[in-house]
């Protein structure tokens, strides 16, 4: 469903020096699946899924969703694609089901259609209470909720979430995980990333550790750390050993 | 960049989403996150309610005091006159005769007269003059002997009339004096008349008597001040518009990417310039809705306002429902225009008080450019009802103000009562500008919109005030609009020191263009073979040939133009050139025929050159474009840098053929990566006038009145082989955009 196939992403830092920010990453997020994308700040991770967004052009590599190329038909990608980005990316003077109405209009959702999407997303999303007020008033994990039901709202096969539970208490982060596999067990791709790995790590069916724009290290929980361990020891020994091979 | 074209960017697909139905969708979302904006809304929409009525009530009263006090001059006053010599008491009889005289009534009946003249009689000179300083009398006139039959029969009498130095009503009473005298002349001809023989008419061959009734004086002036108030206004309507679209605008974009949203639109299945469109929508229907609330407020204004004036001074607009119609109009033009102006300005920030920034200053430039149309001899009937927010201002104008434009059309005085002319044309011009640069504004702004660097870098520089910027490959935008602001302002200032002597003032002239360069160059490190295109034409690699093809190819291109331009000016002005153009022209001319060729060239030809394409195509146009340009960003950098470059030969007629030349020059920068080619085209187009003069050695000055055939033929063959050998030497402009400007 998401697939990254030598994703090569540079761009010209003001002194006219080249940053390599993605260096020939490529990983494959199958349905049903949820996948855990690690790293450090900086290692690519943000770039990397706003290349899957369309946000960004790569400067070399495929990337698909669902079957589209986000070079040749990146309106395919974006009708397939609920992408949550870093910051939580709701308007504050708006409700969250206008929202979600508007959003639903830009997909091109019909009136009585949309109508009954955006009342399940707010139930589903226990956004019932608020969602009738200002978004700017409502609590960092009513707003990521909808933020996440604004990516729901079309009913893509392919969920991208960046960073979702940076905002979030540990309440509210076990909540949204605990709804992210509801939807990957309804067949979506997700893939998420995050560097805070005791949350995902027993979420995720697989991960795929990124530093300096590479993949240093992918596999299940199993593959990565054994039977016994931490996924936070497996990522530092991946990271350690990648900078210590790093040219 | 995102990705850039058309079919992949999903506008022309046959999905439901996209599209007009996304723009609405966006427009509605945007709309409705502004009305909960409570504050803004009320500052749009209800302060042109507040503005208008404050701004009328201190004109009204202005108008009601000019008027008032006209209206107390033309009430007669009693003068006191003091007399001295030994006919004075015969001269007071005969002026109290005329006033008594011809219309049998007071003498202040008498047009301009005093009410009532009190005579102060005097033995000696000396005590009427002291009557005069202690305020006992006006004036005082010393009565010449013999002035009665002087008067009567023939000669000139020369009455000397000697008025305090400053005194209130001095000039009022010297008014009513001089009136009085005029009449004791006008007796004193009926008199001669009389002794001579001849009928009263001698003096009188023609009576003219008008029937019907003109407006009163009060009206007639309301009538004068009408244009003046109403384009002030309108100046306030245009500023106010720009305003209003300032706030929805910078919510709408540089707020969005500062709350984070922006991502959220950018990932829905629409075109980057459906977004664009829906922003616009919305805040063109804010600023829609509060030019209609401005209108509303100036048409309640102007109808409470007439209670504030004199009887008779109301505003004498006529053709009421024309008038507003064209105005209207015409300012849902410039309210387009506003909103996509502040739309542009806002995309191009990375922050709401990076937009707040940029958008002041260009709020004032707007207000200047509205203000223009208030000068003397700016008339709709001109082109200069396509310029933006000026043209707008003065078609409403002339829609508006009664005779404005009527006399240039022709209109005989004394039709006023005929219905005013629709000024179709220049409305149609002024819309056809607006929606032509509404149109460009958005492509700019979609183009922007997706601007990778826009969207997600950081802010360019850290640290304190003094501490430099750190080194950058090329110079910011923000660093190319303040070269062309520092530039244009020591050319200006530059003017008024220059010397007359142009061998010394074309070297000044380009040192000023320099120094802000300069400043900038020291604070701003950049590397100078990718700014200013240091290299051989033809990129990395190259060949002899291909730099050679380039370099020829510009110096043809620089030689036809000029050739052409010049062809083109005559025919379009003649020799009716300004009289700056034509000084111009002689000093130009006389700095040919003074120096020796080789320092005439320099100053005119290789300096100018050198110097003003370091500026323009390399620092100007390489900070517009960016370091990464999209091709349209590329073409828009050329077209910026081509405006300031035609601006700054500050001569109106000048403007279009350097306008023409800074885009030629700017291409050629592009293609061939190098600076060198539009140096040598620069060169060639500046060296033409030499070439000229030697060939028409023993001419006057002005006697060119034309181009021969001949010669215009071998000038655009010399642009289109200029233009074959550019292209034949270049590596290609698609390289150029992939590569991000200049090649490495």
């Amino acid at each position: 469903m998401i697939e990254v196939d030598e994703l090569v992403k540079h761009y010209r830092a003001t002194d006219g020096s080249v940053v390599r920010a993605v260096d020939g990453v490529s990983l494959a997020v199958r349905p049903g699946e949820m996948v855990g994308l690690l790293g450090a700040n900086g290692a690519g991770k943000t770039t990397t899924l706003r290349v899957l967004a369309t946000l960004l052009r790569p400067t070399s590599g495929t990337a698909r969703v669902a079957g589209c190329d986000v070079r040749t038909d990146p309106i395919g990608v974006r009708r397939n694609l609920g992408y949550v980005s870093a910051t939580t990316g709701v308007p504050d003077r708006l409700t969250p089901r206008e929202i979600l109405l508007s959003f639903g209009r830009l997909h091109g959702l019909e009136r009585d259609g949309l109508k009954a999407r955006v009342e399940r997303l707010v139930d589903v999303l226990d956004l019932g209470s608020c969602a009738d007020r200002p978004t700017g008033r409502l609590s960092s994990g009513q707003r990521q909720r909808v933020s996440v039901g604004r990516a729901l709202v079309h009913d893509p096969p392919a969920l991208v979430l960046d960073e979702p539970t940076n905002a979030l208490d540990v309440v509210g982060s076990r909540d949204l995980l605990a709804f992210l596999s509801t939807l990957r067990a309804d067949g979506r791709s997700i893939l998420l990333s995050t560097h805070r790995l005791h949350e995902i790590e027993h979420r995720c069916d697989r991960f795929v550790i990124v530093h300096g724009g590479r993949i240093v290290a992918e596999g299940t929980r199993r593959d990565l750390v054994g039977e016994a361990g931490e996924l936070e020891d497996a990522f530092f020994l991946a990271v350690q050993a990648a900078a210590g091979t790093a040219p | 960049m995102r990705f850039g074209t058309t079919e992949a960017d999903g506008r022309h697909g046959s999905h439901r989403e996209g599209g007009l139905r996304a723009a609405l969708a966006i427009a509605r979302r945007d709309l409705l996150e502004f009305v909960r904006d409570r504050r803004t809304l009320f500052i749009t929409l209800l302060l042109p309610m507040a503005t208008y009525p404050i701004v009328a009530l201190a004109s009204a009263l202005g108008l009601r005091t000019a008027m008032s006090d006209i209206e107390a001059r033309q009430i007669p006053v009693p003068v006191a006159i003091a007399l001295s010599g030994g006919e004075s008491r015969a001269f007071a009889a005969r002026v109290d005769g005329l006033g008594r005289g011809r219309a049998g009534a007071a003498a202040g009946v008498r047009p301009g007269w005093p009410s009532r003249i009190d005579w102060k009689f005097n033995a000696k000179p000396e005590d009427a003059v002291e009557k005069v300083i202690l305020g006992q009398a006006d004036l005082w006139i010393d009565v010449p002997r013999g002035v009665f039959e002087s008067l009567d029969r023939s000669g000139t009498v020369t009455l000397e009339i000697h008025l305090p130095a400053s005194r209130p009503g001095t000039r009022r009473a010297r008014d009513h004096v001089a009136a009085v005298m005029r009449s004791l002349a006008d007796d004193a001809r009926q008199r001669r008349i009389t002794a001579a023989g001849l009928p009263p008419s001698t003096l009188e061959p023609l009576r003219v008597k008008f029937s019907g009734e003109t407006t009163t004086q009060a009206g007639e002036t309301a009538e004068s001040i009408l244009p003046r108030v109403a384009g002030a206004i309108l100046v306030l309507l245009a500023v106010l518009t720009m305003t209003v679209a300032f706030y929805p605008a910078i919510d709408a974009i540089a707020g969005e990417k500062e709350r984070g949203t922006i991502e959220t639109l950018l990932i829905a299945p629409c075109g980057t310039r459906d977004i664009v469109f829906g922003k616009f929508l919305a805040v063109y229907a804010v600023t829609l809705a509060t030019l209609a609330a401005n209108v509303v407020s100036i048409v309640l204004t102007a109808s409470v306002t007439k209670r504030f004036l004199p009887a008779g001074g109301g505003l004498p607009l006529r053709d009421l429902a024309m008038a507003a119609g064209v105005t209207v109009l015409a300012f849902a033009g410039l309210a387009a225009l506003a909103a996509a102006t502040c739309l542009a300005v806002t995309t191009a920030s990375k922050s709401t008080k990076e937009a707040q920034n940029t958008l002041t200053p260009v709020i004032l430039l707007v207000s200047a450019l509205a203000g223009v149309a208030l000068m003397p001899g700016m008339r709709s009937d001109s082109v200069l009802s396509v310029v933006p927010f000026a043209g707008q201002v003065i078609v409403g104008r002339a829609a508006v103000s009664p005779d404005d434009d009527s006399a240039a059309a022709g209109d005989a005085g004394g039709q006023q009562s005929r219905r005013k002319p629709v000024p179709v044309v220049p409305l149609a011009l002024t819309l056809l500008s607006s929606g032509c640069l509404t149109w460009l504004l958005l492509r700019g702004t979609a183009a922007m919109l997706v601007d990778e660097e826009l969207l997600f870098r950081g802010p360019d520089a850290a640290g304190g005030l003094l501490s430099r910027p750190a080194r950058r490959r090329r110079p910011s935008m923000a660093q190319g609009i303040g070269a062309v602001i520092g530039g244009f302002a020591a050319i200006w200032y530059g003017q008024g020191i220059a010397p007359r002597d142009l061998a010394l003032a074309i070297p000044l002239q380009q040192a000023a263009l320099l120094l802000p360069l300069g400043v900038m160059l020291w604070w701003q490190r950049v590397d100078l073979r990718s700014t200013f295109g240091l290299r051989w034409p033809g990129g990395r690699g190259h060949h002899g040939g291909s730099a050679a093809a380039c370099l020829i190819g510009g110096g043809l291109i620089g030689a036809g133009v000029f050739v052409v331009g010049a062809a083109v000016l005559l025919a379009m002005k003649g020799t009716g050139l300004s009289a700056d153009a034509k000084e111009l022209s002689q000093r130009l001319v006389a700095l040919m025929r003074a120096q020796p060729w080789w320092l005439s060239w320099s100053v005119m030809a290789l300096l100018p050159a050198v110097c003003e394409e370091l500026f323009f195509r390399g620092w100007v146009q390489s900070a517009l474009a960016g370091p990464a340009a999209s091709r349209g960003r590329a073409a828009g950098a050329v077209v910026a840098q081509a405006a300031a470059f035609a601006l700054f030969h500050l001569l109106p007629e000048r403007m279009p053929q350097t306008f023409v030349l800074g885009i030629v020059l700017g291409w050629i920068t592009l293609a061939t990566g190098s600076l060198l080619p539009a140096i040598v085209c620069h060169t060639a187009h500046n060296s033409m006038p030499l070439l000229l003069l030697a060939a028409l050695t023993g001419e006057p000055a002005g006697a060119i009145t034309g181009i021969p055939a001949g010669t215009l033929r071998i000038a655009a063959g010399c642009v289109a082989a200029g233009v074959l050998l550019v292209a034949l030497g270049r590596r290609g402009i698609g390289s150029w955009s992939r590569t991000g400007g200049f090649r490495p």
